[in-house]
């Protein structure tokens, strides 16, 4: 399962490669710095393993790369444009991602600092809440950039509106299947297979009350 | 201060200096205020405005029920910050205003992010007072800012769907909705930093004259 789901990550960021190129040489340049950017944003959490020794989990390095590479190669291949709701699933699949992030980072500091204590009630609640924040911040950045760079990256009010549907059920998604997560694994384990505590980042755990 | 059990009312009130009185009053008028307006939002089929008023209700009363001790009403600014986007919601004058005056709308918004950041600091005290839930101040401004725009995210998608429902466009367009979101997030931005200066800045003799914020002074928070 392991190394399946590592080979298909490689897969899908040769995939992006292969956008990054293909739109090179077609002169079709759109998508060129999306492709670049998002395959750096791929191999951050190799970049984070080597230099600082955090480990993430495989599902969720997979679940990066997938969202990363939808967004990529649906732009390229005009699936935005063409396919019917793919703008739904890239944001469900991104949501998802954020508050899986927000995930792990919130329990990982319920753990590790100590004047935080946050129960799995609250902890579903908290997950919920940020990806909506998120996805509100994704909507100024895309509106923003419409009104800047005159791009049209908001359909218009009821894309805006189902987006931020999706979004809330990433949330929710991810709430759900955390809360079941942590019923039936305790939070150390979840939490010391990042292993944070021996990552090389002391000096700035030390500033932290 | 406050220990007297029931049927010690007479005692209660005269062991109360004037200004928590008066302090306390102000409260409950604004309290009252927000009842009424959503008693009025439910007459009306209001949904958004009614969860917000039960909401806001309920984190009042709750210390105020819990302690028996009606001197225990929250600080009457910050009661006033609840009640008042809903109370400019339903106002009349409020439609003049808005089609009279280009600044109204946003003024609105921000006054709705001061009210949610509000009850997003209560929600915070209280877990705390009432729950395991232990925060310390930068998270807690964090989950004060970070529930604001949470909330106001819902609240747009609750807004849409009423509008689809109701055949009603309170909304606006896409930028209208975009541009509400945006002074949300400027004015639970202000209440994040104002929630923890004031926390700071609150004088130990009114800290003892209201007689509530020891109740917001969990240990290391």
């Amino acid at each position: 399962m392991v190394e399946r789901l590592q080979l298909m990550s490689r897969g899908m960021q040769a995939g992006m490669v292969g956008v990054a190129v293909a739109g090179v040489l077609t002169h079709n340049l759109t998508w060129v710095p999306a492709a670049v950017v998002s395959l750096f944003v791929s191999i951050i959490p190799a970049l984070a393993r080597r230099d600082l020794g955090i480990v993430l989990p495989v599902e969720l390095n997979f679940w990066i790369v997938l969202a990363l590479f939808l967004h990529v190669v649906g732009g390229f291949s005009g699936f935005y444009d063409h396919v019917p709701g793919w703008d739904h699933v890239t944001h469900m699949a991104s949501a998802s991602l954020v508050a899986a992030l927000g995930f792990v980072s919130v329990v990982t500091i319920d753990k590790y600092v100590d004047s935080i204590d946050l129960p799995r009630p609250f902890l579903a609640f908290f997950i919920v809440m940020f990806t909506m924040a998120f996805g509100v911040l994704w909507e100024f950045m895309e509106f923003a950039n419409d009104q800047l760079a005159g791009t049209h990256l908001q359909y218009g009010l009821t894309d805006t509106m189902v987006d931020l549907m999706f979004d809330g059920f990433g949330g929710f998604f991810v709430a759900g299947l955390g809360s079941y997560y942590l019923m039936h694994t305790t939070h150390d384990h979840f939490v010391t297979g990042l292993k944070v505590d021996r990552a090389r980042l002391r000096e700035l755990r030390k500033k932290i009350p | 201060m406050g220990t007297n059990k029931k049927g010690a009312g007479q005692s209660l009130l005269a062991s109360q200096t004037r200004e928590r009185i008066i302090e306390s009053e102000a409260s409950w008028v604004a309290a009252m205020l927000l009842f009424f307006a959503t008693v009025y939002s439910l007459l009306n089929f209001d949904v958004l405005w009614v969860f917000f008023g039960i909401t806001a209700l309920s984190l009042y009363v709750l210390p105020i029920v819990t302690l028996r001790d009606p001197f225990k009403a929250l600080p009457w600014e910050m009661t006033v910050l609840l009640a008042a986007p809903l109370i400019m919601h339903i106002s009349g004058g409020s439609e003049y205003l808005n089609d009279h005056f280009s600044w109204w709308e946003d003024f609105t918004s921000v006054a709705f992010a001061f009210s949610i950041a509000t009850l997003g600091f209560l929600f915070t005290v209280e877990l705390q007072m009432y729950t395991t839930v232990k925060m310390n101040r930068p998270f807690a401004i964090f989950f004060v800012v970070m529930f604001t725009l949470a909330v106001a995210g819902f609240w747009q998608i609750g807004e849409f769907i009423g509008d689809h429902v109701y055949g009603t466009h309170y909304q606006g367009d896409n930028t209208d909705a975009m541009m509400t979101l945006v002074w949300n997030l400027v004015g639970g931005i202000v209440m994040g930093f104002v929630y923890d200066l004031y926390l700071r800045a609150l004088s130990e003799r009114r800290r003892t004259t209201l007689g509530f914020i020891h109740l917001y002074e969990v240990p290391k928070w």
